[in-house]
Parts: C-alpha cells; structure tokens; sequence
C-alpha cells in the first residue's frame, strides 16, 4: 500500500510551485482573448490557382484604412487575416479587391456580443462553483452526525480548492500560450473550462465516496489511515478511466482538425490536472488542521 | 424467477437497440416495416460541419413598454422566419436569446452559399410601425440647459451671417443656399414668394410689411418662434382679387366688401433655434402594439378620386382589432404610418375602423408603390434589427472537419474498446458490447430530439464515452474488491454495483450541473455542447447500471 499521506508535502509542494507559476504568468501576461471578447474580424481565405502575395493583400487593407491588420499564412495558397470589425459592405468590398478567393470562414463580431460573453462566461464558472459545493455538502451531510457538524461542508470546501487548484492552472497553461505561441481564448476555451470542472470534481467525488464509505463501515477513528486506504482502493480506477478519456481526447487532438485543437489540449490538460488535484489535493485537504 | 427476469431484462435491451440501429442507420432497405419514418431521421450537423452562417441580430425595443418587448421580439423571430423560408434554406434555426437587458435575433442558415444575398434580404425587412400620440412631454432641466447653450451658440453664428449679408454688394440668395436652414426655400435663395398679413408669424410680418422697404434687408436679427430670421423685402403689390370664389347664400341687406389687399414678397435667411413650446408641440409618437407583426398582406391600389397609387393593407384578425381599438379612441387625431423608423404617412381619423384595412397613401409612383407593397407582403418587423456578428464557414471547410472529426471520433471509441477489452479482459468486452449500446442509443436520442452537432459536440461525446467508460471501471473495480473478500461472483457483482452506486450517482449529478449550467447560460454551441454531455451522461448511467449490470449476470449463470 502506496502512503499517500505520508507522501502529502511533496504533493503541495508540486502543486505549489505549479500554481506559482501559473498566477505569475496570469499576473503578467494575463490571457490572451480571442475575438469572440474583443470584438473583431477573422478571415481565412484560399485561393485556387493564382495567389495574391502577402503585399498585395496587404495594400489592399491598407487603402481600405481599417487600421491594425494582421496577415498569416497558411500552406501555400491560404491566409488568415485579422481585422477590426467590419460591416457586411466592407466584407464584401474586401473581397473585391482580393479578387474572390474562396473564403474559408469569415467571423465579424461585434463588441457588445464579447461583453455579454465575458459576462456569461463569469456567472457560469462562479455558479458552477457554487452548485457542486453545495452538492458536495449536501450528499456528505451523513458524515456531519458521526463525525461532528460541519464534517460534510469540509468535503464541500475540499472540492472547491481542488477546482480552484486545476482552473488557475489551466488558465496559467494557456497564458503561457498565449504570451509565447499567441493561443488565443475563445468560447470554447471557457466550455474546456467547465467540463474540466465537471471532470475534475467527478474524480474527486469517487474518491470522497470511498473515504465516505470507509468511515461509515469500518468507522476508522484514524482518518489519515482511512484516506490512504481510500486513495489505494481507488487509484486504480482513477487512472484506468483518466488514461482512456486522455487517449480518446488525444485521438481527436491530432485528427479532429485545426479549430478545435485547443479546445481539446485544454481538456486533455484538465483532465490531467483534475486526477491529480483528487488525489494529492482534495483528498489531504480533509486532513487541514484536523485533531487527531 | 431471477433468470426469466434476467432474460427478459436483456430482450428488452436488445430490442431496444435494434429500434436505435434503426434510427441511426441512413438508408434502410424497403422491407424494413415503417422504413420511411426511420429514413427521415437525419443528424443534424451544425454550421462548423456543414458550413453556412451565422448572424446574431440587436433587436431596439428601447422604445415599447417592457410587457409587450418579448411578443415584438417573436414577432420579429417569426417574420425572418418567414423571409428565410422564401430563400430556400433547408432547416434554418432562428432563435431569440436574452443577452442583457434586450434580446437578440441569432439567425443560422446552414449551407447557404451566397450569404451577402441573405445578408442583404433580411436587412431589406422593412420595420412597420403604427403609432399614436402621446401626451406633450416633460421638459426636464437639464434639456433647458442644453436649448439654452444651443441657442446662444445660434445667436453668434446668426449674427455672423447678418454681418455677411448686411456688407455691401453681399449676395444674398448665395447666402440663403449656404446657411439657411429653412428647407423649403433653401435651394430657391430663401424666396418665400408672394404672401399677405396673416400667412407668417408676426414677426417676421412686422418686419417686411412695416420696417422694411424694398430691397433693404433687416439691420438686426429677427426672432421668431423658429429661429433667427434674415430678411429681404424683395417687392410690394396692392391685389384686389384676392383669388378666392367663395359663393355663399347671402342674407339680405348684408354687402360683402372686397379689399384691396397688400402683398410682400421676401426672401430670408433662416437660422433655427430650439425652444421648449416647439420641443413640447413636437408630438410624441406612441407604441400602439400594431406593427408588421400583424400584417396579413400589402398589394397596390388605387385611390379612387385621385387615381393616385397607394398601398393598401390588411391587418391579421389580431391586428385588425387592435387596429379597431386604436382608430376608436383616436377618432379626429393623427395616427403615424411609421416604415422604418420614418413617419410615411399621418392621414386624421375619420371613424373607427373595423375592417382590419388601413391605407398607405403618400408621394409615390407606381414603382414605388409596387416596390414597398411587395417588401411589406413578405413580412414587416416590429422592430428595428441591426446585424452585429457575423460567422461564414465555408462548404470546404465544413466538409474536412466532418471527415475529421467523424474519423477522429471512431479512434477514440476504439481506442477506450481496446483499453476496457486488454485490461479487463472477459468483463472489457461486456463493457465494450455496453458502449456500443451506449454509442447507438446517444445516437439516436441525437437524431430524435435533434441535437445540432458541432466539432465540440463530438468532443463532448467522447468525453462522454470517457465518463461512461468511468462507471464500468467503477464497477468492474469493485466487484474485484468484493471478490478479494471471499465472495461467490454472483454476490460479488451485486455488492459491487450496491457500492459503485453511490460514487456513479454523486460523481454524475455534479457533471449533470455542469451541463445545465452551460445549457441554461450558453447560446449557440455552447447550449449544444450542454446538451450533448448532459444526454450523454444520462444515458452512460442508465447502460452502466442496466446494461452491464444485466450481460455480467447473464455471463455468470451460463
């Protein structure tokens, strides 16, 4: 049997220095956010058989005077070029000039729709957070008559930090992108987000179970003991069903095609940062400042 | 007992499949009992798969009272509704989303191809309002202050232009096109023609008819209700026929006397002012709830005294009595023909009407007439939309990514089959025949709600599968445990599914929030995404506690 418990600074000190760097970089460099934010224009375009050159397309922005534009290529014949917010007559004016390539994806979104979104994305990540706490409470409440009141509120609270502990990580993981390889966040970044939250807390769950259990059948008066039996009996599981949903996530990672690629990595990190934040976090947080 | 139960347990499984594999299939063969219903069942890809648009509409409802907002908005969502079809999108999805204090039309048109014609059509809706007058409005303080620095910036420009015209040589009919704001006599030099006591306001009478001899222009600036004025006398004449024949039964012993009367003709330079009688007078235009919403149809007509074109409407049974209503208690008072936020016609109401039919008569030809009838037949708005996003996926585009995903989405299935099957064996193919189950009942329930699936769906979906695969592991891991203890399998599958209980159920319920969560506050994919997971766990419960916990006792008694 693996002593999880006695193992219990070395697990801080890994996610401690995790976490440092993460709220670092989300100090400096913040995250980088996408037009679905900002408001903008991304256009991503083809062209058949002759292409423009990148100073050609670039003069035509410039005459149209749409300030800042940044021009990217892709593969031989394609770009992706980002602009300010744009009407659909300058849309189609634009591709005029560019001589009709074939337009790939165009998105032009304006402000207000990023700041409702940002607004959205806030309210459902803080009442995400607020719900599994209280369920968490709630579906431990047995665990307040025998092991004193407010037991139950101490898994509540353990699940929460976990959650917190894997959110700013992600978060420091994709500030990192963003400030190195310009990863930007979208929508689908803040769904990443909350699957990962609902992933994550499943896991700590299976484990809280088994602690639960534990202390209900063998009435262990020892809990330390009682949470390294538990992390035992269930590390296997944890593993098993993380590794397949990492593989599966994977699969889609190299195959499912470019725009949902970092959807995906933020996944696959958050899933990885959720097992681990189940058993080296929420489970040794039951342990805080408890009498023996 | 427990065996025929077992038995009929896993009949109604597989017949149960069957219905979902007949679901799911594409194409079935004729001889298939009811195959054209099965047939009909189509995944329904979103625009990131199949290409197409996406437009998210601001709807202004600034201007009605807040209980009538949500009808106008469903007004609006219908009347698109209706213009798209005329298009010919298969399936276009026109929603309205409460974003903020107002709400938004998002319009998706899956597969179109000329979307700057789409664009275009539905911005062509016209917005058709009728409207009554309000009471005069308030004039708050703050809106004194401002007419007051307004008018004293007026007062300097005025003065400027009187010092330009007073010079000597100053051309004045130059002036009058450059700065007089009097729209009606701008272009012509500020002529106001031939005119007599009584037609303008005193002031400027006072002026032309005792101050002023002809060809002078006034010294000083001359206030009036509209504004500064700066006037000419441009000629004089005495007229004793006054132009009008009025015949009337004259009683006896009465002469009617004509007069010679003066007339002046002046030309001036018109710098307006605001003043609060005018900002009071100006009429408050009122939502009435009648708008395009209720409209049936729109065709040309003719008036028949004048021969003049004009556009008839008739009201929906709906709009016909709020019509009724509204030209009742207006009997002798306006009522606004408001077309695109721009009053096109005020006629006076002579008497309620009931018939649900209202006139729109104004300056236009028959082209025109023809042209707006036919805008307001095809469905006018409640209210006035403004596009403010836009999303373009290309066919192309589309096309890959379903290649894609479809291909990467097999893989991940095969790989989790592959793990269950390597690691637990005999039991890993129980649950890899349970994940199939899974995969075509998700997929069916998918064709049958319908559930729009996009690139995140189908990550959802994996995960999914991740989370279903999860109870099994659940599962098989326990009953292992139960085993290690000594007892006989068929006690040890049940203990182990009594415990795994309780971990499947808490662990999914907290995903299940989750996905209400994103449900409740996403709005296009995201609700989708929400969607897809929340089916998905619900469904991976039910295999995992029916299904598996049915194949693993079955494998045991044989």
């Amino acid at each position: 049997m693996f002593d999880f418990v006695f193992h219990k600074k070395k697990f801080f000190t890994i996610s401690g220095i995790l976490l440092l760097i993460s709220i670092l970089s989300l100090i400096i460099f913040g995250l980088k956010p996408g037009i679905d934010f900002t408001g903008g224009t991304m256009l991503e375009i083809e062209y058949q058989e002759t292409s423009l050159t990148n100073n050609e397309i670039k003069d035509v922005f410039s005459n149209l005077d749409l300030g800042d534009i940044k021009i990217q290529s892709t593969g031989e014949k394609g770009y992706v070029i980002r602009l300010k917010e744009i009407d659909e007559i300058t849309h189609q004016q634009i591709l005029k000039l560019l001589e009709y390539p074939e337009e790939k994806k165009f998105v032009s979104i304006g402000p207000v729709i990023g700041k409702e979104l940002t607004q959205k994305a806030k309210w459902s990540i803080g009442l995400s957070l607020i719900a599994i706490i209280f369920y968490v409470a709630w579906a431990f409440r047995k665990l307040s008559k025998i092991s004193g009141k407010g037991e139950s509120w101490r898994y509540g609270i353990g699940a929460l930090l976990a959650l917190f502990h894997d959110v700013i990580i992600l978060l420091g993981f994709f500030s990192i992108l963003g400030a190195f390889w310009g990863v930007e966040i979208s929508t689908n970044f803040i769904t990443a987000v909350l699957i990962v939250l609902g992933y994550s807390v499943n896991d700590t769950i299976v484990i809280y179970d088994r602690i639960r259990e534990n202390l209900l059948v063998y009435r262990f008066k020892d809990m330390a003991k009682t949470i390294n039996l538990s992390l035992n009996e269930t590390i296997v599981r944890s593993l098993n069903t993380s590794f397949t949903t990492l593989f599966a996530l994977l699969a889609i990672y190299l195959f499912g095609g470019a725009s949902i690629k970092y959807f995906i990595l933020a996944m696959m990190v958050g899933v990885g940062i959720g097992t681990w934040s189940s058993i080296a976090i929420a489970s040794q947080l039951l342990l805080f400042k408890r009498k023996k | 007992m427990e065996r025929n139960r077992l038995w009929t347990i896993f009949t109604i499984i597989i017949l149960l499949t069957l219905l979902c594999f007949l679901i799911d299939s594409p194409v079935l063969p004729t001889w298939v009992p009811g195959h054209t219903w099965f047939s009909k069942q189509n995944i329904h890809l979103g625009l990131d798969l199949q290409g197409g648009t996406q437009l998210i509409y601001q709807t202004d409802t600034t201007e009605m009272p807040a209980e009538q907002r949500a009808t106008a908005i469903e007004g609006a969502r219908d009347v698109i509704e209706r213009r798209v079809n005329v298009f010919g999108v298969a399936e276009p999805i026109i929603q309205t989303t409460k974003a903020g204090k107002g709400w938004h039309l998002l319009v998706e048109l899956p597969g179109v191809k000329d979307v700057n014609a789409a664009i275009n059509m539905i911005g062509e809706t016209p917005i058709l309002e009728f409207k009554e007058q309000g009471l005069p409005r308030e004039i708050t303080t703050s809106e004194r202050e401002q007419i007051k620095k307004y008018n004293q910036e007026v007062l300097i420009k005025a003065e400027g232009i009187l010092e330009q015209a007073l010079k000597p040589g100053a051309d004045f009919t130059a002036l009058a096109k450059e700065y007089s704001e009097d729209t009606g006599t701008k272009d012509n030099g500020g002529d106001v023609g031939w005119f007599s006591k009584g037609m303008l306001v005193p002031e400027f009478e006072t002026a032309v008819f005792e101050n002023l001899v002809i060809d002078e222009i006034t010294p000083e600036l001359v206030k009036s209700i509209f504004g500064y004025h700066i006037i000419k006398k441009v000629d004089e004449r005495i007229k004793e026929d006054t132009g009008l024949e009025i015949e009337m039964e004259k009683p006896e012993g009465v002469k009617i006397e004509t007069e010679p009367v003066k007339e002046v003709r002046a030309s001036h330079i018109l710098i307006m002012t605001q003043s609060e009688e005018l900002l009071q007078q100006q009429v408050n235009w009122q939502y009435t709830g009648l708008t395009g919403k209720q409209l049936k149809t729109a065709f040309v007509s003719f008036d028949p005294q004048t021969n003049e074109p004009e556009v008839s409407l008739e009201f929906n049974s709906e709009g016909a009595k709020l019509f009724g209503e509204i030209t009742k208690r207006n009997v002798g008072k306006p009522v606004a023909i408001f077309l695109d936020n721009i009053p096109l016609s005020i006629p006076m109401v002579n008497e309620a009407i009931l018939s649900g039919k209202a006139v729109i008569t104004g300056s236009f030809d028959l082209i025109e007439a023809k042209e707006l009838s036919q805008r307001l037949a095809a469905g006018a708005l409640p209210v006035p939309i403004k596009l403010i996003s836009q999303q373009n996926i290309g066919p192309s585009l589309g096309k890959i990514s379903v290649q894609k995903s479809f291909i990467a989405g097999v893989l991940g299935f095969l790989i989790i089959i592959f793990f269950m099957i390597a690691y637990y064996k005999k039991r890993g193919i129980i649950a890899a025949l349970a994940l199939c189950i899974y995969a075509l009942i998700v997929l069916a329930f998918f064709k049958l709600i319908p559930v729009t699936l996009t690139l995140a769906g189908i990550a959802g979906f994996v995960i999914s599968l991740g989370m279903a695969v999860d109870a099994n592991i659940l599962i098989f891991e326990r009953i292992k445990d139960e085993e290690k203890l000594g007892k006989p399998t068929i006690a040890a599958i049940h203990d182990g599914f009594k415990h795994a209980w309780t971990a499947i159920r808490d662990s999914n319920i907290t995903t299940l929030i989750v996905c209400f969560i994103l449900y409740y506050f996403g709005s296009g994919l995201v609700r989708g995404f929400g969607l897809t997971l929340g089916i998905g766990i619900l469904v991976s419960m039910f295999t995992a506690i029916v299904v598996t916990k049915t194949f693993l006792e079955l494998a045991v008694k044989d």
